[in-house]
């Protein structure tokens, strides 16, 4: 299957643009077209990327709750009404139990939310719905919406399988059948409830354009098959979905960091008058999408810039004045948001708003001495350091204190996170493997076990041990060359790594690796903890490793000649499995944390199962049809969470589809 | 404009038309009625109950604390008109603790109807002993008055 590559084919005509249409109307649908177009070009690429796009929307929508998951999500609900009254200090709690929820910050008295950067993401949804409540029945809307989106959906894709008519049809009859059923047991929606709603629309478009974005970059790398194998299991097959109707930062944070990596690989192609920008231009883009990040949650894009400047300095075709300095002044712009926030919140430029309660040691007066959150050094050298300090010119002396202390406060969680990972290995286990019922962390979800391990909650990322094997069979490989004297001589190698400049992907490669172990290290000290249900602190993690999973030859292998056979696996497997599921859990009068519980022991087993394969296809191709019907089955473990979670085990507020809500009812009752 | 193009322009008018028909300006029609509309309201003869002698408190599937099993009751609806009400509600005094689950009959509820009770999970240092007595309630809601279908003891056995 290779879908024909549309990107370069323009469309002059559009709907309703015929001969006997006036002339301004046709000249509105002409600028109309162009735009999208723009559009589509940098938002999602290409028309596979548009039905992709529009896709993982219409997959979210299914099981979209309007409501609030964790407590916190009233943190980002009242401070978004406020941000949509023009300020943003918090004066009252309309939502939730008050103005003291988890991730509310105080400062002289007055509360400030969190995350401005995903509320900020949120107004123009929030706009759109009060403009569209204003005439059209708010428990109507996002309905109408879902159908639109369908009818869109089969208009792209039948255009996409050279089908356009049977595109038309097929998804203008599928949006009108869904909009006649939600219809048929539609329920009001509460206007007030428009501000959440637009915080979840946010997190679904940020979903949709991360797995997009995926989908652009291994398409780049190895094509259209690969990529759309990446996107599928990122939208269908991992905890992104859980987490992309939940006004939480981390999918908008996955669509950065997906966004960062995507970019960098283009700054590493060579130059061409197709693309956009110049490879200056991609680079810093890849940095101002980490400037931005910053506006979202500020240690999460120092992890980030961490993981982008170890891998683009010493990769980069140029270091010179001239491109630092463009990267450094887009950087630079790129964070002005998070400058202003932090000065209206704070008082401060870098003082996130987080850090006013959540870091109490931060020093409010400069000089007021080092040390911050984080245990820092021996009084000894606190004293040289003031001493030295002394000395310099007062300006200069101040700024260079804060930027140690904040510098600090940053490091510092890193710091005990590698001290966490040396002595405490073992936690690695709670965290990818096995969880269960462990200790603190069920007391906190309220005695139920619903912590699943990365592995657990995604069987299918397992896969990613291949590389492991890999790695074994390539240091075998090389140090058999070595003895045998077979391949060149050493000098050789060297003089040739001199001269070596990484491919784009190995540079993409790297700075997601090194994003995921950054991200790793600045949460481990944490975890294992309660209200995580799939690990979501480490979300960037999942896409990871689809990516890496999907870039390794032999996966890559056995997509190419057994794709069939995974998708079929995984359809049954989504068609039947759900049904298993919610049998097993009805007939056995399962609780909740139980169900979730046999969803880790079913997806360990499928884990196992996919990850010794994947692992036997680095050595012999003669499993790989057995490796597809693992993945495939381990895919659908994912998904078969994803949907039962969102319609059985986590039921709060209403449906943004009444008819998800009337099946959700009856699967209650079964 | 071929066939399809007809259709999904049909399609696309009756989408967007259809919310603005039932919306704050024009509202013709109300589409999205409050669905507790008439809940509560009716009629119910009951003529006979089935309620289980005894429950369980399990250890959970992989966990040390329990889970509560209370079986489920059954009522027989001779006659139904409208929407009542049945709590089916059980509270073990001695754990201070108390849980109910209202379901809403319909018009088609005739004959033997089960009522469940949701499954609980409880601290595993909460239960302490063998077993404990508690009491079982049905009770049926209609027009705003409450008439008791069931009252009595049931034994929650806690098992290992």
């Amino acid at each position: 299957m290779s879908p024909p590559d549309v990107s370069n084919e323009s469309e002059k005509s559009a709907p309703g643009a015929s001969a006997a249409v006036p002339e301004g109307t046709q000249a509105f649908w002409v600028r109309f077209a162009r735009i999208r177009d723009v559009l589509v070009r940098v938002f999602v690429g290409d028309r596979l990327g548009l039905v992709v796009f529009l896709g993982v929307l219409a997959f979210v929508g299914l099981y979209w709750r309007v409501g609030f998951f964790i407590n916190d999500n009233y943190t980002l609900a009242n401070a978004l009404v406020s941000l949509a009254d023009g300020h943003l200090w918090v004066d009252e709690a309309v939502y939730g139990p008050g103005l003291e929820t988890p991730g509310m910050n105080v400062r002289d008295g007055q509360f400030y939310g969190r995350n401005y950067g995903q509320v900020a993401f949120a107004l123009p949804f929030l706009w759109v719905l009060q403009a569209l409540g204003t005439v059209a029945d708010p428990g109507l809307v996002l309905p109408m919406c879902w159908s639109l989106l369908v009818v869109a959906l089969g208009r792209e894709a039948g255009r996409l399988l050279d089908r356009p008519s049977l595109g038309l049809s097929v998804g203008a009859g599928l949006g009108l059948v869904a909009f006649a059923t939600n219809v048929a047991v539609a329920r009001p929606l509460d206007p007030g409830l428009f501000p959440v709603v637009a915080l979840q629309s946010g997190s679904i478009v940020a979903a949709a354009l991360a797995v997009v974005t995926l989908y652009r970059l291994l398409t780049r790398i190895h094509g259209h098959r690969v990529g759309l194998a990446g996107a599928a299991l990122t939208a269908l097959a991992t905890p992104v979905g859980f987490w992309a109707s939940i006004p939480k930062r981390h999918v908008t944070v996955v669509a950065l960091v997906v966004g960062a990596a995507y970019l960098l690989y283009r700054s590493r192609e060579e130059p061409s008058t197709e693309a956009l920008l110049s490879p200056l231009g991609f680079r810093a883009t890849a940095y101002a999408l980490v400037g931005l990040l910053t506006w979202v949650h500020g240690g999460e894009a120092f992890a980030v810039f961490l993981a982008l400047i170890i891998v683009d300095i010493p990769t980069a075709r140029s270091n010179g004045v001239r491109s630092l300095a463009v990267v450094g002044v887009v950087f630079f712009l790129s964070m002005v948001p998070f400058f202003v926030t932090n000065v209206l919140v704070s008082g401060d430029p870098v003082r996130p708003p987080r850090m006013l309660r959540s870091f109490g040691s931060v020093p409010d007066t400069i000089g007021g001495g080092s040390g911050g959150g984080s245990a820092g050094g021996g009084g000894d050298s606190t004293g040289l350091w003031t001493t030295v300090v002394g000395l310099l010119p007062p300006p200069i002396a101040g700024a260079v204190v804060l930027t140690v202390d904040r510098l600090d406060i940053l490091f510092g969680q890193f710091e005990t996170g590698i001290r966490v990972l040396v002595r405490r290995p073992d936690r690695l286990v709670s965290v990818f493997v096995r969880g269960g019922d462990i200790g603190g962390v069920s007391v906190d979800n309220f005695y139920e076990t619903i912590y699943l391990t990365v592995i657990e909650a995604s069987p299918v990322v397992a896969g990613v041990v291949a590389a492991g094997a890999i790695g074994v069979v390539r240091i075998r490989d090389a140090i058999r060359r070595l003895f045998d004297g077979s391949g060149d001589a050493i000098g050789d190698r060297l003089s040739r790594l001199r001269g070596w400049t990484p491919s784009p992907a190995a540079v993409t490669d790297a700075f997601l690796l090194a994003a995921g172990v950054s991200f790793l290290v600045l949460y481990i000290w944490r975890l294992p903890v309660h209200a995580q249900i799939t690990v979501r602190y480490l979300l960037p993690v999942y896409p990871v490793f689809v990516y890496a999973t999907v870039r390794l030859p032999s996966p890559r292998r056995v997509l190419a000649n057994h794709w069939r056979t995974g998708l079929w696996t995984w359809a049954s497997g989504v068609l039947l499995g759900s049904q298993a599921f919610v049998v097993v859990v009805a007939v056995l009068s399962l609780g909740r944390g139980e169900a979730v519980q046999v969803h880790a022991f079913v997806g360990l087993a499928g884990a196992a199962v996919f990850a010794t394969l994947a692992v036997a296809t680095v050595f012999t191709d003669r499993f790989d049809r057995a490796t597809a019907v693992a993945g495939g089955l381990a895919a659908a473990l994912g998904t078969d969470f994803l949907l039962l979670s969102g319609l059985v085990y986590f039921q709060y507020g209403q449906y943004a589809l009444p008819a998800a809500g009337w099946v959700a009812d009856l699967l209650a009752t079964a | 404009m071929d066939r399809s193009e007809l259709f999904v322009a049909a399609v696309v008018a009756i989408v967007v038309a259809v919310p603005v028909i039932s919306g704050p300006v024009v509202g013709v029609v109300d589409l999205t009625t409050e669905s507790m509309a008439g809940v509560g309201q009716g009629s119910a003869t009951v003529d006979g109950v089935e309620t289980p002698e005894t429950g369980r408190f399990d250890r959970a599937l992989s966990a040390d604390h329990y889970v509560m099993e209370v079986p489920d009751a059954r009522i027989h609806v001779a006659a139904i008109e409208g929407q009542p009400l049945v709590a089916y509600k059980i509270s073990v005094p001695e754990l201070g603790y108390s849980r109910g689950t209202t379901h809403f009959l319909s018009d088609d509820d005739t004959g033997w109807v089960t009522l469940s009770v949701r499954s609980e999970t409880f601290a595993p240092e909460r239960i302490e002993r063998g077993s404990y007595e508690a009491e079982l309630s049905l009770v049926l809601r209609v027009n705003g008055t409450e008439e008791v279908l069931h009252e009595g003891p049931i034994t929650m056995e806690v098992t290992e």
